[in-house]
């Protein structure tokens, strides 16, 4: 296994994700190397089937790889148990979801609770940390309404202020525009991008579109269960 | 999480699905209340058959019978050279008030005696135990009371006595003519023959020569005195409270203080026996008295069986309603399994509806389950969240069925207007707490699958 070094928030070193279909078996990551720095704002892009997603779901812990190694935040998860791997999710991950997923019956402050309510802070304090980070992403005004009475673009907000809520060190974006038309996808990057700042958080996002990757600080290229380019882009 | 935040989220989630979380419920809620019905007719019927023992004599109270062949002499054949070895006699009193755990023992003699008031007459025993005795088990007076120590000789009348006194010329009684009759125990003055036989003979000697024939051989040479036997004044102490037709195991008693009744009999009979007393070899009468029977009572139901297999050994006969109790108790145990059983039946189908609601309700929210495990939903917390469910659906469930089952066991007593049907609290805290173990049991299978769902199932998109 190779050795692991560098300042990297993640590090990824000789990862696979081997599928059995019946007889055959296929290579969804057919070994993966990648750093990513603590602030940065990271786009992992490619086709449909090329992996990322398979990439993504590896780095948050939500499956476990055939082989190679993870290590975010200093931590070795790629063989962590389910309970380890929920365990490290709440401690470090923020998660945004191309569907949203915010929960139906909620509204928008208790949905951004919600991580909260799982780490078993009180109601009054988790509240009061809802709607500030609302305030951040700018649905303050919208804070009792439930998913159904809004736009896809302040659920994805609303999706957003969820993952930015528990303050993680690492915010995961599986395709957060995917259901978005593009005057939406405009506003929904912008506010990622501010929210990565100027290396306050560090977010990783998914996408197949290759103009998004624009917004991010570094771009990486997968292809076939590869890495075929990472590139650091200077933002002036 | 915390358990508050547990507890909301269950009962969001249940409330979204109102109906068929109602239906759920519903399930519970019958197989709950059979159970609990069920049950609750086993008890009232143990206690039905309870309260018939404690009206035969309750259950601390033993019955000792003379042993050998009794008080007949002439069937006597144990006790070697002494023939009233096994009898009952105030040493018999002595040595079993001697044995623990005895509250109470008294001798009970019955003497023959006829009780005249007016015109009405009544020909039969009376029973003649200790103050203490009377004490405790009469206790209820209409009027009067209980004679006190050292009084002269006073009877107490059950509530139903007048029913057997006939019309001493008619011979014609209530049972007769339908007709009560008309004295009044405690105004009109009572007058008391002991020597039935003397008096019988007064009245009638060809009937009572005949009848009597063979006793006269033993008692020859007090029956020449001929003429009326003197007759006592006897007041009333009390008469027992009850109207005419409430029947209870006193209702037809009349009795007294043994105490004041032994010396007018010794007195009536002197030299001659005492009818119903044994006699020796000759037909002569013993200094003694034989009591017929002893009342003992136990200070409580465990040393029964203790008590009577010692007072067993001493050589006397007893009685108690301890092997009925025993029975009772037995096939109230059987009673009550297989009425709870049948309940059950239909508590175990709830418990499978529960199961497949839980099922269910976790295919749909697939999704939602896999989003809560990215957000960091600790594994023990979903399946606590789903077991909570559960939990709930019991809780509520075993609650209204409680309420139910009160309804149906006050609709059955109203009914059949007895307490057929009884629920006591343990009964309705046991069905609550039943019902909630079923239900949390019958969601455990549901929530491990629920543990255990992909957090995958959150990326998928649609």
């Amino acid at each position: 296994m190779p050795e692991i070094k560098g300042p990297s928030l993640i590090k990824v070193r000789d990862l696979f994700k081997i599928y059995k279909l019946g007889e055959e078996r296929v290579a969804a990551l057919n070994g993966v190397d990648l750093d990513i720095e603590a602030g940065e704002f990271a786009a992992i892009v490619g086709a449909s089937g090329s992996g990322k997603s398979t990439l993504l779901n590896m780095l948050a812990g939500l499956e476990p790889p055939t082989r190679g190694s993870i290590e975010i935040a200093g931590e070795r998860i790629e063989k962590y148990s389910e309970s380890k791997l929920v365990e490290f999710r709440r401690r470090h991950v923020g998660f945004i979801f191309q569907s949203y997923n915010l929960m139906p019956s909620l509204n928008a402050v208790e949905n951004v609770a919600l991580p909260l309510v799982f780490r078993g802070m009180d109601k009054v304090k988790r509240e009061k940390l809802a709607i500030q980070t609302l305030e951040k992403v700018g649905l303050k005004k919208y804070m009792r309404h439930r998913p159904t009475e809004m736009s896809g673009g302040q659920q994805q907000r609303v999706g957003i202020a969820r993952a930015l809520v528990l303050k993680p060190d690492i915010i995961f974006a599986d395709e957060p525009t995917g259901n978005l038309d593009s005057v939406t996808t405009l506003e929904v990057m912008k506010l990622l991008r501010e929210i990565s700042g100027n290396g306050k958080n560090t977010l990783c996002m998914v996408t197949h579109d290759d103009n998004l990757s624009s917004y991010a600080d570094r771009v990486i290229r997968i292809k076939d269960g590869k890495v075929i380019e990472n590139i650091k882009i200077q933002r002036g | 999480m915390r358990s508050s935040d547990l507890i909301s989220m269950s009962l969001g989630s249940l409330f979204k699905r109102k109906i068929r979380t109602c239906l759920t419920i519903l399930g519970v809620v019958i197989g709950i209340a059979s159970i609990v019905i069920m049950v609750s007719l086993g008890i009232g019927l143990d206690r039905q058959a309870m309260e018939m023992i404690a009206e035969y004599g309750g259950l601390t109270q033993i019955t000792v019978t003379p042993g050998g062949g009794g008080m007949d002499m002439g069937s006597r054949n144990v006790g070697g050279s002494d023939p009233t070895a096994y009898l009952l006699t105030s040493k018999s009193v002595k040595d079993i008030a001697s044995m623990p755990h005895i509250s109470l023992v008294s001798p009970i003699l019955y003497v023959d005696a006829v009780i005249r008031g007016g015109r009405y007459e009544r020909s039969g025993q009376v029973k003649a135990m200790s103050l203490e005795a009377l004490k405790e088990k009469y206790s209820d007076f209409a009027e009067g009371g209980l004679p006190k120590e050292g009084d002269t000789l006073a009877f107490i009348f059950g509530n139903m006595v007048k029913k057997d006194f006939v019309d001493y010329k008619t011979k014609a009684g209530f049972w007769d003519t339908g007709k009560m009759p008309n004295i009044d125990f405690m105004k009109s003055p009572l007058f008391t023959i002991f020597d039935v036989e003397a008096y019988e003979e007064a009245k009638n000697p060809d009937s009572s020569q005949s009848n009597s024939g063979g006793k006269e051989e033993n008692a020859e040479g007090q029956l020449q005195k001929k003429g009326p036997p003197k007759k006592y004044l006897v007041p009333a102490a009390g008469v027992l409270k009850g109207g005419e037709e409430d029947y209870f195991q006193y209702s037809y008693d009349v009795c007294c203080d043994i105490e004041a009744i032994t010396p007018i009999i010794t007195k009536v009979f002197r030299g001659r026996p005492i009818p119903g007393q044994p006699t020796n070899k000759n037909g002569k009468p013993y200094r003694e008295i034989f009591y017929n029977e002893l009342l003992v009572i136990v200070d409580n139901v465990d040393s029964m069986e203790e008590t009577e297999t010692a007072i067993r050994q001493m050589g006397y006969n007893s009685y108690s309603n301890t092997e009925w109790v025993e029975e009772e108790r037995q096939s109230a145990r059987q009673r009550q399994a297989l009425l709870g059983g049948v309940g059950a039946v239909s508590l175990l189908v709830a418990a499978i509806g529960i199961s497949n609601t839980m099922l269910m309700s976790i295919y749909e929210r697939t999704r939602e389950i896999g989003v809560m495990k990215v957000l960091g939903c600790r594994l023990m917390d979903i399946q606590l969240l789903f077991l909570c469910e559960a939990g709930l659906i019991g809780l509520i469930g075993g609650l209204i069925g409680n309420l139910l089952s009160f309804a149906i066991s006050f609709i059955i007593n109203t009914i059949t207007k007895a307490t057929t049907s009884v629920i006591p609290g343990w009964l309705a805290l046991a069905g609550i707490i039943f019902s909630i173990f079923v239900s949390i049991f019958a969601g455990y299978i549901p929530s491990r699958r629920a543990m255990k769902l992909s957090p995958l199932s959150a990326i998928r998109n649609e």
